[in-house]
């Protein structure tokens, strides 16, 4: 009891806060009929979840390594478009599979060539120039092979091939897959070999920028382990190729609810590689100079958003949602959640209101899951405990020995795999649009500004204030606030929900400089 | 005298501001080396400079037959040098049983050394589920220098270890020290004149980013003019 | 001696930015006497061009006084140029007030707004800062859209019909226009050169270096930096009034984030905490704009985007920064260069 006590008093500003939140909670519940704050506050809950997997990415990324990644909101929409892909067009999926899975194969043999340099001495201006005509062939024939192997796809130009088409189509389960593309054996053969060499030449030539920094020479036994996994990236791709179509047909047949589970995966995959790419190559020689890794981040994120307006267009497209959650027939709305999924009904009816069992249900289930796992994570695992340490004190970490260089590749790629999670997770109940990621990065941030920006239960926190925030205001501007002194309910506009939040951001900013849960420093 | 590491003649800057103007220190094997000098001669910096967080302009730091400057600090710290800075950074959202986890380079290593450091520090033993927030000033020291044994290392940059202690623990601190030294070399940084006669067996001085003398410890104690002159002490 | 290069070249500037828009005129074939009239043709929207890059470069510049020399990052500095527009636009408008009065309402504008970032100077610091500059911004950035100030800014269009001077009639006197903004962007330049060397400018540096150092030297951090927010309040305030006079349209987008990030753009592409960095990055940012929107249309946007990731990588501290600490290294390179080559060359008649 007496520690009670002694930890509210030592945390007076904190506990006064917290009671105000509270307290005003309580409040906007009081103003509304049960019905309404329930699906107010799952509604809410649904939007947490999804701000909170951006803001925890970004806090991760932020809190280790300091950079502020405003592509973030880019990777997220990138998240979403890379599922809908996975999701509405399985065939491009698996056409994309083998090139991706030979390039790898490539970029593999990495440590083959760091073995080979450290026998070979380069001269002065080979070391020079050579990295980088390795990195260009590498890039050339990467661009040479894509090019020639054959993928179906759609057309961004004709309207009845473009992604729109296909998200309607499927949404009225008429999805009808465009004839695979043929190619002859010659140009085929080519094109994967270009593929392969294309992602060797590109890590020759990360090798030769690398072994320019290094002073003494490296262990020079054969990679086996690579190489066996580089052989089998490559052997898994042919298959990929060999059995195409009949994998393509099974997918279709295996139903929306099972590809909306593959199109999870490979978006986060995706995502979680896009993100080691970006810190790897990018990120890493601007540690020094900080101030530019915004413009950086800056810039890859118009170049992500412009790329993705190439590929897929510029209007909206539609996500279905699963066939798990989107059945309105028999048995529908259901009473208990166990009914909704036995007959995959899309909503729920519980006090009155109608619940959508995908936007207000299976969002927030996922997000609580990625709460605890990655909490997990930070608490119970080797690289947790040095992620932990190492938001505190880096040179430190470094000094005992630990590679901080593998270790902020795999926040970076945590981090980003979380945000395109988010974005794949959003596409059904959002839509999928190319300007999805900007406001959400904003309302991320605010959450992370509000939780305090490098601690982990602080961005779950600030996104759960934010979510029901922007989910009150919302809801009073349908049925106003009755207010003292004012004859007609005040109804808020709808300005005011980023506005709200903005402001109570400013608020618990200045009563609490650090946030909610955040440290001083 | 076989020297573990030697620091030949390193330049180092930070930002613009040229901190260390050509430092050599010599290490031997076996031995406590302390590096004596006033505030802000650039002794923290050469520990630093050795470990790769600030890498030198110009010069060598060669560690055990190798040359070591230019790599990572992760590398460098790797080929067995411990490091307890001043400042001790223990980590605060660990646990002092973490806090000597995190310094394990092989499976297994904490479990080997346990005996050592709860030898030499009883009390950690007791603390071991604190984080690192509730621990006091000596307390942390004891947890800095444990988490540089944690793995074999075959060198110790030690930085001010008793730097705002209590008497009574700063005794309990060089008895540590001593008792470590009989397995590790360590180049120890020193404020406290007398801590550093009592440990070190040999001395390096710097001043102004430079190294003006160095030798063995006990011609040091005849030389009274160097030690008015650069040390400030009687 | 520094002092006196440092003028010549942006003497020489100054020179070629007061001739431009006759060189062109001359270039074009159009008569001096035609342009002078303010006939339309290349001339006039050239100098429409660099109009908006010095109004742009003023901006910038103010806010490189506040992040490159003090260290102060905000993120909503956008409004500071957005309040002197709007007040300066309403004034004008709606208040019909003659130029200097509204010159004069502007300037107390800017003071204000300095102020209420300052009220929470002591409490937040860093990135904290620049969120809560945020806050206040994209507050005000949704105040001035609202409807219920539809009939004084216009809602989410913008402040439109502003009532122009006679004397300052961008459509009729754009070659006064360009001398004034110019002049104006040349005595904000010199000024805040003055300001950054003066004592007090020092202590601004050296609390971006280090403000716990400063404190300990016995400064009151919290004054200079109200000082250094109070000038750059005036000054984007000031470019906000001449954006307003300028543009047919004030629009509530420039209190945006997006607004804040073309100035952090501007000075990261000419170089941070150099001042004449802003100026030159201002040009090559709104050239780059243009002419990248010219080329490519649709497709300028990731243009853009790559080249400010190449610039990153190839132009590290922007281009005066990278230009002054490379410049005595090409120097020597050249003079080694000239001097093998002399000594190559057969001496004698």
């Amino acid at each position: 009891m007496t520690t009670i006590i002694g930890t509210i008093r030592k945390n007076r500003t904190q506990t006064i806060t917290l009671a105000a939140l509270i307290l005003s909670f309580l409040l906007a519940i009081q103003g509304m009929e049960t019905g309404d704050w329930i699906i107010t506050i799952l509604r809410g809950l649904s939007v947490a979840a999804v701000t909170f997997l951006v803001a925890s990415g970004f806090s991760l990324i932020f809190g280790l390594m300091d950079v502020l990644n405003l592509a973030h909101g880019t990777l997220f929409m990138i998240g979403a478009y890379v599922g809908w892909t996975a999701y509405v067009r399985p065939d491009t999926l698996l056409d994309l599979a083998t090139p991706a899975a030979l390039f790898f194969a490539g970029l593999l043999l990495l440590p083959l060539w760091d073995r080979w340099l450290s026998r070979v001495r380069l001269a002065p201006q080979a070391a020079r120039g050579l990295p980088w005509l390795a990195l260009a062939l590498g890039v050339g024939a990467l661009a040479f092979g894509f090019a020639r192997y054959p993928i179906t796809g759609w057309d961004v130009t004709v309207y009845d091939k473009s992604p729109v088409v296909f998200g309607v189509q499927l949404d009225l389960g008429q999805l009808d897959l465009p004839a695979p593309a043929i190619v002859g054996a010659e140009q085929l053969g080519v094109s994967m070999l270009c593929l392969f060499a294309g992602g060797g030449l590109i890590a020759l030539g990360l090798t030769l920028l690398e072994s320019r920094n290094r002073i003494a020479a490296a262990t020079t036994r054969v990679p086996w382990r690579a190489l066996l996994l580089a052989l089998g990236l490559a052997l898994g791709g042919l298959a990929l190729f060999a059995w195409n179509d009949a994998l393509t047909a099974f997918l279709v047949a295996a139903g929306t609810t099972w590809r909306f589970l593959i199109a999870v995966i490979v978006a986060t995959l995706v995502g979680a590689g896009l993100g080691a790419l970006m810190e790897s190559t990018l990120i890493r020689p601007l540690y020094t100079r900080p101030i530019y890794q915004l413009m950086l981040t800056l810039g890859l994120g118009v170049i992500g958003r412009e790329v993705v307006i190439a590929l897929w267009g510029r209007t909206q497209m539609q996500m279905p949602k699963p066939a798990l959650f989107n059945t309105i027939g028999q048995g529908c709305p259901a009473q208990t959640i166990f009914d909704a999924l036995a007959n995959q009904c899309s909503t729920i009816s519980f006090m009155g209101s109608r619940i959508r069992t995908y936007n207000e249900i299976f969002i927030f289930i996922v997000g609580v899951i990625v709460l605890i796992v990655v909490w997990l994570l930070l608490q119970r695992t080797r690289i947790g405990m040095i992620i932990r340490a190492g938001v505190q004190d880096r040179a430190m970490v470094e000094a005992l020995g630990i590679n901080v260089r593998q270790v902020f590749t795999f926040v970076f790629a945590l981090g980003v795999g979380l945000a395109a999670l988010g974005g794949v997770l959003a596409g059904p109940s959002m839509g999928v649009s190319d300007d999805m990621g900007e406001s959400l990065l904003l309302s991320a941030l605010i959450a992370l500004a509000i939780g305090g920006l490098t601690s982990f239960p602080g961005a779950a926190a600030g996104s759960l204030l934010v979510g029901l925030l922007q989910q009150f205001i919302v809801k009073y501007g349908q049925i106003g606030i009755a207010l003292p002194f004012l004859e007609q309910p005040f109804k808020p506009t709808p300005p005011l929900v980023p506005a709200s939040t903005l402001l109570l951001m400013v608020i618990i900013l200045l009563a609490l400089p650090n946030g909610l849960f955040g440290r001083k420093e | 005298m076989d020297n573990l590491l030697q620091v030949r003649d390193a330049h180092t800057f930070i930002g613009q501001f040229h901190i260390l103007q050509g430092v050599t220190v010599n290490v031997p094997q076996g031995a406590i080396t302390a590096l004596l000098g006033r505030n802000g001669a650039g002794k923290t910096t050469t520990l630093k400079t050795i470990l790769g967080l600030t890498p030198p302009r110009q010069g060598q730091v060669i560690f055990d037959g190798q040359e070591i400057q230019g790599r990572h600090t992760f590398d460098i710290s790797a080929l067995g040098i411990g490091f307890v800075p001043d400042y001790r950074a223990i980590f605060r959202d660990l646990t002092v049983a973490e806090n000597l986890q995190i310094a394990e380079r092989k499976q297994g290593d904490l479990a080997r050394r346990q005996e050592l450091i709860f030898g030499l520090f009883p009390d950690l033993k007791r603390l071991i589920k604190l984080r690192g927030t509730q621990l006091s000033g000596g307390q942390q020291q004891m947890l800095a220098i444990a988490r540089a044994l944690v793995a074999e290392n075959k060198l110790l940059l030690i930085d001010e270890p008793t730097e705002g202690l209590a008497p009574v623990l700063i005794e309990q601190m060089m008895k540590a020290i001593l008792q470590l030294s009989a397995e590790t070399t360590v180049l120890l940084v020193e404020q406290n004149f007398a801590v550093a006669t009592q440990l070190a067996k040999y001395y390096v001085i710097v001043e102004e980013g430079r190294t003006v003398k160095s030798g063995a410890m006990p011609d040091l104690l005849k030389d009274e003019a160097t030690i008015h002159r650069y040390l400030g002490a009687a | 001696m520094k002092i006196l290069r440092d003028h010549a070249i942006l003497g020489a500037v100054a020179v070629f930015l007061i001739a431009f828009p006759f060189l062109i005129a001359l270039l074009d074939g159009q008569s001096i006497g035609a342009m002078l009239a303010g006939q339309s043709g290349n001339s006039k929207f050239y100098q429409g061009l660099l109009i908006e890059i010095f109004i742009l470069a003023i901006f910038a510049i103010s806010y490189d006084l506040l992040f490159g020399i003090t260290g102060l990052l905000s993120f909503g500095h956008a409004m500071f140029f957005s309040v002197g527009a709007y007040t300066a636009g309403i004034a004008l408008k709606s208040l019909k007030l003659p130029l200097p009065e509204t010159l004069v309402l502007v300037v107390f504008a800017g003071v204000a707004q300095a102020l209420l970032f300052s009220i929470v100077l002591p409490r937040v610091k860093g990135i904290t800062f620049a969120l809560v500059t945020l806050g206040f911004a994209s507050v005000f950035h949704i105040v001035i859209m609202s409807h219920e100030l539809n009939d004084w800014a216009g809602g989410d269009v913008g402040l439109q019909n502003i009532p122009k001077p006679a004397l300052l009639d961008p459509a009729n006197q754009r070659l006064t226009f360009y001398f004034v903004a110019l002049a104006l962007m040349l005595l904000v330049y010199l000024f805040y050169r003055r300001f950054v060397d003066s004592p007090t400018g020092r202590v601004c540096s050296a609390i971006r270096e280090n403000e716990h150092r400063a404190q300990m030297l016995g400064f009151n951090t919290f004054y200079f930096k109200l000082a250094a927010l109070i000038v750059s309040g005036i000054t984007a305030a000031l470019g906000g009034a001449l954006h307003a006079l300028y543009q047919p349209i004030v629009s509530p987008t420039s209190a945006s984030l997006g607004y804040t990030v073309n100035a952090l753009l501007i000075i990261l592409i000419g170089g941070v905490g150099t001042l004449s960095g802003a100026l030159v990055g201002a040009a090559a940012f709104r050239l780059l704009q243009f002419y990248l929107d010219k080329l490519f249309g649709e497709s300028s946007s990731f243009i853009l985007g790559v080249v400010y990731v190449a610039l990153v990588l190839f132009l590290p501290y922007g281009i005066i920064g990278t230009w002054r600490a490379k410049k005595l290294e090409w120097r020597a390179a050249w003079q080694a260069r000239w001097r093998a080559w002399s000594a190559a060359r057969p001496r004698g008649k």
